[in-house]
């Protein structure tokens, strides 16, 4: 019993940690119709920037969190208004390699910046300890990105669908002409999304800092895979899916390198090529 | 970065003494440099070029700043002090990832196109094990500085015969045997072990196992997780040797995935229930430093590698490894008059050199340098930022290195 619990636990704050930085990918891609690669190096870079309000300017972690991805955001907005915004009408593999620039240049920057060696952050005070569940230690903070993830979930289906903003974004991404003509400024509104999206990835390596305890130069790139899979059974562009993909794929990696370790990284990608045959456009996937 | 990086000007001005005699070389210039000694010997044609790869990218880009650090300083007191057999050591340093294939185009590279007489570096035991059979085709001598499968020194140059690889660091012998003989004292009956799910994580293990299993019949081996490479969440791992209740947990886990399994593991309240815990790789800078007062005190590690007084700041085991190469290749062309590989080979062959960890012996049969490297308990001590090693242990190297010909009875430890 508390093995199956504790197994669980770690399933869900790992589902619900890799939602957090697939939701943005997905949200880019479901609005601006573009894989973005570099999202990963979103997640890093919010991870260093939080690392270094909350060690150098001495503000404590939770100042970390708040500005760190925000600072974030500016990378995003370069990335989208001077870069991305000129290939939205060549094709796919363009912008993958674009995109793929930007993680390379990412890559480099943050070992000129904050160097090329592990960077540990130091032990959280807020939320820090660990309570026993069924006599084992968790840590709090897991408790709290358990919490972060359905917060995040919830946040994002009112922004779209219960406000005016949400309508708008809607409508450009269903009809980017149609949205146009009746006087959406749908460069902007792209602009805005891609902001918005860079700083749900950025947040995630903000909350990575505690959560994985380590700071690499290249922490985004494991990440970003993990993402995209989740994205890929969820259904590329479903924010829904993305939600229920990462729940299943954390608790069955989880429960996986607990029961089966043998098969841990198999079951994960046999799961996927599953829902590619059964199902190609994902669980929650729109038919195209 | 922050108070923990040195820069290398730094790493070279804390480095003690002999870095001082650099420091004059660099800004004195010409002033200081002895030209008239290269040139003096002709026997050698210089300049002797070394071509050095490590990790510069990716999770683990820390490794290759460390090896640099080492390998630069070695190369600028060499040269400030009339170079090696009066040449100019003229070094180029490479990005080798992680990947096999990017190793063997690297050290192409350096012998096809950059003219390398020397090679040294690799990380990855699987980069080493993949570089080895083509080693004989390029015949350059490879020091491998940091790689630490037994495989390459056992099979590649003693049982195929790949005579120009040698290996001046640590052999997984003193992760898995010398932990062994430190673990039989413990009272610790049931062992665990979370590890790298790869060459290194297995051959370790292994090691561990066959021999506890030799000095302490009755030992149980109870749980076993492998945590494939680039893990950062190892909370699924942490339960599976709770669940197993152990006595004893030994891991390979090294550089930043160490950082975070410890980390991990301390929020889950693992070193409380289990009482014996050994990190062959914990003493390595990188992890002491990052984890700082995280890391629990009373945990076994091993240190590869004495600190010296020398040494006003604590040098990686890496800066060490590459240090101490380009002193080995110094000593072996003067001792053979020529640059020649199959010359500098023979040189090697059981040369003695004396280095930042201590006397090292090359042995003859398998090219591997044998030294001694303590173990210790991690302390608190007030002076330092992070644990230090209280209730040191040596084994001698020769009590636990496996020994030619490698295979059937007496060639791995106990010896008797």
């Amino acid at each position: 019993m508390q093995s199956l619990v504790h197994v669980c636990l770690a399933g869900l704050s790992n589902g619900m940690f890799i939602w957090l930085v697939a939701s943005g990918l997905t949200l880019i891609f479901g609005v601006l119709g573009v894989l973005n690669f570099a999202h990963g190096s979103f997640y890093m870079l919010g991870a260093y920037c939080c690392f270094t309000v909350l060690s150098h300017l001495g503000a404590g972690y939770w100042a970390g969190l708040l500005l760190g991805p925000l600072a974030v955001c500016a990378a995003g907005y370069v990335v989208e208004r001077f870069f991305l915004r000129h290939v939205y009408r060549i094709a796919l593999p363009y912008q993958l390699l674009l995109t793929f620039a930007f993680v390379l240049i990412f890559d480099n920057l943050v070992k000129i910046v904050w160097g090329g060696g592990a960077l540990s952050p130091p032990q959280l005070t807020f939320l820090g300890g660990s309570i026993p569940i069924l006599g084992r230690k968790y840590p709090v903070y897991n408790l709290f990105i358990i919490a972060m993830g359905p917060a995040v979930a919830l946040g994002l289906h009112l922004l779209l669908e219960r406000t005016w903003y949400g309508k708008i974004i809607r409508a450009a991404s269903s009809d980017r002409e149609m949205s146009s003509a009746i006087g959406v400024r749908v460069p902007t509104l792209f602009t805005g999304v891609f902001v918005f999206g860079t700083w749900l990835g950025a947040l995630g390596g903000g909350l990575a800092v505690p959560y994985v305890g380590l700071l690499t130069p290249g922490m985004g790139e494991t990440i970003i895979i993990e993402a995209f899979i989740v994205a890929v059974i969820g259904g590329l562009g479903s924010l829904k899916g993305a939600f229920v993909g990462a729940l299943v794929i954390g608790v069955m990696s989880a429960f996986g390198t607990r029961f089966f370790p043998t098969f841990d990284m198999f079951l994960i990608f046999i799961l996927m090529a599953g829902v590619l045959l059964v199902r190609p456009q994902g669980l929650f996937g729109a038919t195209r | 970065m922050g108070k923990k990086r040195l820069s290398r000007r730094q790493f070279l001005k804390l480095a003690g003494g002999s870095s001082l005699a650099v420091a004059a070389g660099g800004i004195g210039g010409a002033l200081a440099s002895p030209k008239w000694v290269w040139g003096a010997t002709p026997a050698v044609k210089g300049p002797i070029k070394v071509g050095y790869q490590a990790i510069l990218s990716g999770t683990l880009a820390g490794y290759g700043e460390f090896h640099k650090m080492g390998v630069q300083m070695a190369v600028e007191e060499i040269n400030a002090r009339g170079g090696i057999a009066g040449q100019k050591v003229d070094m180029e340093f490479r990005d080798s990832t992680t990947k096999p294939d990017e190793a063997i185009k690297n050290a192409r590279y350096f012998v096809d196109s950059w003219g390398a007489d020397f090679l040294g570096g690799i990380d990855s035991s699987g980069q080493a094990l993949a570089l080895a059979p083509i080693m004989s085709q390029l015949d350059r001598v490879l020091m491998v500085t940091h790689a630490a499968t037994e495989k390459l020194t056992e099979d590649f140059v003693y049982k195929q015969g790949v005579r120009q690889i040698f290996r001046i660091c640590m052999p997984t012998y003193n992760d898995g045997h010398a932990a062994a003989f430190l673990a039989k004292d413990f009272p610790a009956v049931k062992w665990s072990t979370v590890s790298p799910k790869y060459e290194y994580g297995f051959t370790c293990w292994k090691m561990f196992q066959d021999t506890l299993k030799k000095v302490k019949p009755g030992v149980e081996f109870v749980a076993e997780s492998w945590a494939p490479f680039g893990t950062t969440d190892f909370r699924s791992h942490i339960n599976t040797i709770m669940d197993a209740k152990p006595d004893g947990l030994y891991s390979t886990e090294w550089a930043g995935e160490l950082i975070s399994f410890v980390k991990q593991a301390k929020e889950a309240g693992l070193f409380e229930k289990v009482k014996y815990v050994m990190l062959p790789v914990g003493a390595a800078m990188d992890v002491l430093e990052g984890l700082g007062k995280d890391m629990p005190d009373n945990i076994w590690i091993s240190a590869r590698y004495r600190f010296q007084k020398r040494w006003n700041h604590y040098p990686a085991y890496v800066s060490e490894t590459g240090y101490s190469t380009l002193y080995a290749f110094k000593a072996a062309v003067e001792k053979a008059g020529s640059k020649d590989t199959k010359a500098v080979i023979a040189a090697l062959e059981g040369m003695e050199m004396s280095s930042p960890a201590g006397r090292r012996l090359f042995r003859k049969e398998d090219h591997q340098a044998i030294y001694d490297v303590p173990w210790g308990k991690t302390k608190t001590d007030p002076k330092y930022p992070f644990k230090v090693m209280g209730e040191m242990k040596i084994i001698p190297a020769k009590e636990y290195f496996n020994r030619p010909p490698f295979e059937g009875p007496g060639t791995s430890p106990p010896f008797k």
